[in-house]
């Protein structure tokens, strides 16, 4: 009665007291694209690791080809036909792209590897699929976007009928996008089944042929394309209306608070070394910096914050030379900064919301006088912050490591704007956090901004620079490709800059910065 | 002072026998680096094994059976580790380190219980692995002393170093070791069981530690002493670093140590302090390790920097 060659019903899966899917439900029709769609921590990559045979189910059951599978193990699911695009891509740096994607169903010639038929084999699925890749290169000299077609063609290696592709737009551009979409478009053509999992809606209602919505572990429903828009899966995704988009407060710009005057500094890799930017930052705007993860987002703010050192140029905050100054002495001058990973710069998850409010604080007075904490006005100033910047649970004495991802980023975010300082930066503030948290930290970043204080917002999340900049830098390769006001950018033209293309007339009045 | 006489022909000899032992040592740590385990029981594997292959050879008369039950020896003393790291998700650094004084008891023990003695043991009953004789090289001085006389073990070094760079670098084992250690959870994510894996370097490991071991009591010499090892099985872990876990560069780095070390033996014969001497090795020990991660943090600073121009062409 049913052409489903996966079937997942009534699945549950807990890690120690957190249940991570209460009630599961999902089911792929060969030759479809279906799109796995909820907030982060909705469970759906939890699903489809069930399904991958990383994690096992606690109960319900799993189907494949309409045949019950049990004790599921990666090896097992893809010998089912089974393949996974993991969000973080499971791909060996110093290995090279051919050895990859070998790995584990390498062919062999006596008792060696077989590279030649290896490298004939791999040209097949380039050319069917029109996926460019270069088999002789290491991982760790490949773009991001070029990594992810690595991680595609290992999977139809190893022989995939079916594909789970875990979050895979995150790393690309909006043109990046379209040129996947033909991909999975050609690959559905010729019979794979493709689970995407995703929550930008736009282009899950581009790409899919049938939809389910998954919220806080549970099934919600499952719908065909056409029988629904993007308004109908936001409420069912998040349990009620949404809105993200900001009004922008107009306020009045001030002096400049940050100037960067060509500035080179060392990256972790080739494409993301910073290679001579000038940008500034003036009281009362927010300078959103767009472009693909890796472009030298993150070692820009750590070349500014004090943590990379600056090989040439200069660093001035608010008049003073901050160049090459210990993260400590610029901290003191005024610079404030929500890291990128909370997980490593901006939290100690050992420690309490009450140690990691006060951290920046501790050395102050009322709080410390010479070797002794006044812990009373510790408290008095945790709770404070508890209860502003609405943390849950309000308890300060809990490790920071049991909180729920939005939570802890209040934490930094509350820590950082209390700090009050000159220039805030806010490096991916809304990164893995759910959406009433992203609407809050959105919220209060304008707010900050209203208090006339220069804010850098460095986000990936081409949306949210648009709905919170006031100007726009696009980075790419370790340069910038152009600074545009905000009411200038739209996806186009941004997308472009972020592929280090250059803009016409026409698709910008304004083009600043160092073209 | 004469440096004729130091830095003569012999000398070449002289470093391979001198590094031998160091560079068992240093392929035993080479093979587990390869798979994310850094083995500094090596020292203890190799001790244990130097004991067991002087009391085999010594009560059976057999350099054979002397080499294969050292080689068991070494296996089961890595297989402890391997065990505790691995099942039991022990600190490595803190397991080798119980082994290795594990393996200073237990050959303390041995000497007293089986062989009657303390501190060192020694008897012509003792068989040593053969040195291989070839008559037509000795007509001509030079090539006698360079290539006549190797200790078999010596020209096995040799082949193990190339054996290892085919395994690592040429066959499917070699590949998915090679992902087990820099990203296991890509390697798992293949379908390769990565705890197998592990055991099956360290089961690798013992053996080529047990060789180490062999060697250095009934090969390079024929007797057991109390602590005999003296840290060559850590030198084989600093070759192994020196050369990056890549067999070539470690046998480098062990001949390093070779050399330093005969050196050593001919400046005493010039009146050099011995305890001078003797603090050769441990100085370029560390002298080697600090080249060579200052040599490292030098290179991937200079990649990184965005002031020098790629080499990696995009």
């Amino acid at each position: 009665m049913n052409d489903y060659i996966v079937e997942m019903t009534n699945i549950t899966k807990s890690f120690g007291d957190v249940k991570a899917v209460v009630d599961g439900q999902f089911n792929l029709k060969k030759g479809e694209i279906h799109s796995l769609i909820g907030e982060n921590g909705a469970g759906k990559s939890t699903m489809m690791k069930m399904l991958y045979g990383i994690y096992p189910n606690d109960s319900g059951t799993i189907k494949i080809k309409g045949k019950e599978v049990q004790g599921l193990t990666p090896n097992i699911a893809i010998k089912d036909g089974i393949g996974m695009v993991h969000q973080e891509f499971m791909l060996v740096n110093e290995l090279t792209v051919l050895e990859n994607i070998i790995l584990g169903f390498e062919p062999t010639k006596n008792i060696t590897i077989d590279f030649d038929k290896a490298k004939k084999e791999i040209q097949k699925y380039i050319d069917t699929y029109n996926m460019d890749i270069q088999p002789g290169k290491k991982i760790n000299q490949i773009p991001l976007g070029e990594a992810q077609r690595v991680e595609i063609i290992k999977t139809l290696y190893r022989g995939a009928e079916i594909v789970i592709l875990d979050e895979p737009t995150a790393v690309l551009t909006p043109q990046e996008t379209v040129k996947f979409f033909e991909i999975l478009n050609s690959m559905k053509a010729d019979g794979k089944s493709i689970v995407f999992i995703s929550h930008k809606l736009k282009e899950v209602m581009e790409i899919s042929d049938r939809i389910t919505v998954m919220r806080d572990g549970q099934y919600m429903n499952t719908v065909n394309k056409e029988d629904t828009d993007i308004d109908e899966l936001a409420k069912l995704m998040v349990g009620r209306e949404v809105f993200l988009n900001v009004k922008k407060k107009d306020v009045v710009v001030g002096e400049t608070v940050l100037k960067i005057d060509n500035l080179w500094t060392s990256g972790e890799k080739e494409l993301s070394k910073i290679k001579g930017i000038s940008l500034d930052v003036k009281q009362g705007e927010i300078l959103g910096i767009a472009g693909i993860d890796g472009n030298g987002q993150s070692e820009l703010i750590e070349a500014i914050t004090g943590l990379r050192k600056v090989e040439k140029g200069k660093v001035i905050l608010d008049g003073e030379d901050i160049t090459n100054k210990s993260p400590l002495k610029i901290r003191k001058s005024g610079m404030t900064h929500i890291p990128e990973d909370r997980n490593i710069r901006g939290l100690n998850r050992k420690l309490s919301i009450k140690d990691n409010m006060i951290a920046v604080k501790i050395d102050k007075k009322p709080y410390s006088k010479g070797l002794v904490l006044n812990n009373k006005e510790i408290d008095s100033f945790t709770k404070d912050l508890i209860e502003r910047f609405d943390v849950r649970p309000t308890n300060p004495e809990i490790l920071t490591e049991a909180l729920s991802g939005g939570n802890a980023q209040k934490i930094v975010v509350a820590r950082e704007v209390d700090a009050d300082g000159k220039l805030l930066i806010a490096s991916q503030p809304t990164r893995g956090v759910d959406i009433g948290a992203i609407e809050s930290i959105r919220k209060i970043l304008n707010e900050v901004k209203a208090n006339g204080k220069g804010i850098i917002l460095v986000s990936a999340d081409l949306d949210e620079i648009l709905s919170l900049s006031d100007r726009i830098a696009v980075m790419y390769e370790g340069k910038i490709t152009g600074i545009l006001d905000a009411k200038n950018g739209n996806e186009n033209n941004i997308g472009l800059l972020m592929m280090g293309g250059k803009l016409g007339h026409n698709d910008s009045e304004d083009i600043g910065g160092n073209l | 002072m004469n440096f004729d006489s130091i830095f003569d022909y012999t000398l070449i000899y002289a470093t391979i026998r001198a590094a031998t032992p160091i560079l068992f040592a240093a392929l035993a740590a080479a093979i587990t680096e390869q798979g994310d385990i850094t083995n500094i029981g090596t020292e203890g594997i190799m001790l244990t094994s130097a004991f067991a292959a002087v009391l085999v050879s010594y009560t059976t008369g057999s350099w054979i059976l002397a080499l294969i039950v050292s080689m068991i020896a070494g296996v089961l003393m890595a297989l402890i580790m391997a065990v505790a790291h691995i099942k039991y998700k022990a600190d490595i650094t803190a397991i080798g380190i119980a082994i290795n004084m594990l393996a200073l008891a237990i050959t303390k023990f041995g000497i007293k219980q089986f062989l009657g003695t303390t501190g060192s043991f020694t008897d012509p009953k003792i068989v040593g692995i053969p040195k291989i004789n070839i008559p037509f090289l000795e007509g001509n001085k030079y090539l006698n002393g360079i290539f006549n006389n190797w200790s078999l073990m010596e020209i096995f070094g040799i082949v193990m170093v190339l054996l290892l760079t085919f395994l690592l670098y040429r066959t499917v084992w070699g590949l998915r070791l090679r992902s087990v250690g820099r990203f296991p959870m890509a390697a798992e994510t293949a379908g390769i069981n990565v705890n197998r894996m592990k055991y099956q370097v360290m089961i690798i490991s013992g053996v080529l530690g047990g060789l180490a071991g062999a060697h250095l009591s009934i090969g390079y010499s024929q007797m057991f002493i109390e602590n005999m090892t003296n840290g060559r099985g850590f030198m084989g872990v600093a070759a192994m670093f020196f050369g990056g876990a890549n067999p070539a560069l470690a046998w480098v780095g062990s001949l390093l140590f070779g050399f330093v070390d005969s050196i050593g033996g001919r400046l005493q014969a010039y009146g050099w302090p011995s305890q001078f001497v003797l603090m050769l090795p441990y100085i370029i020990t560390i002298s080697v390790l600090a080249f060579s991660m200052w040599r490292k943090k030098r290179r991937e600073e200079k990649a990184k920097s965005s002031l020098t121009i790629a080499t990696v062409k995009n």
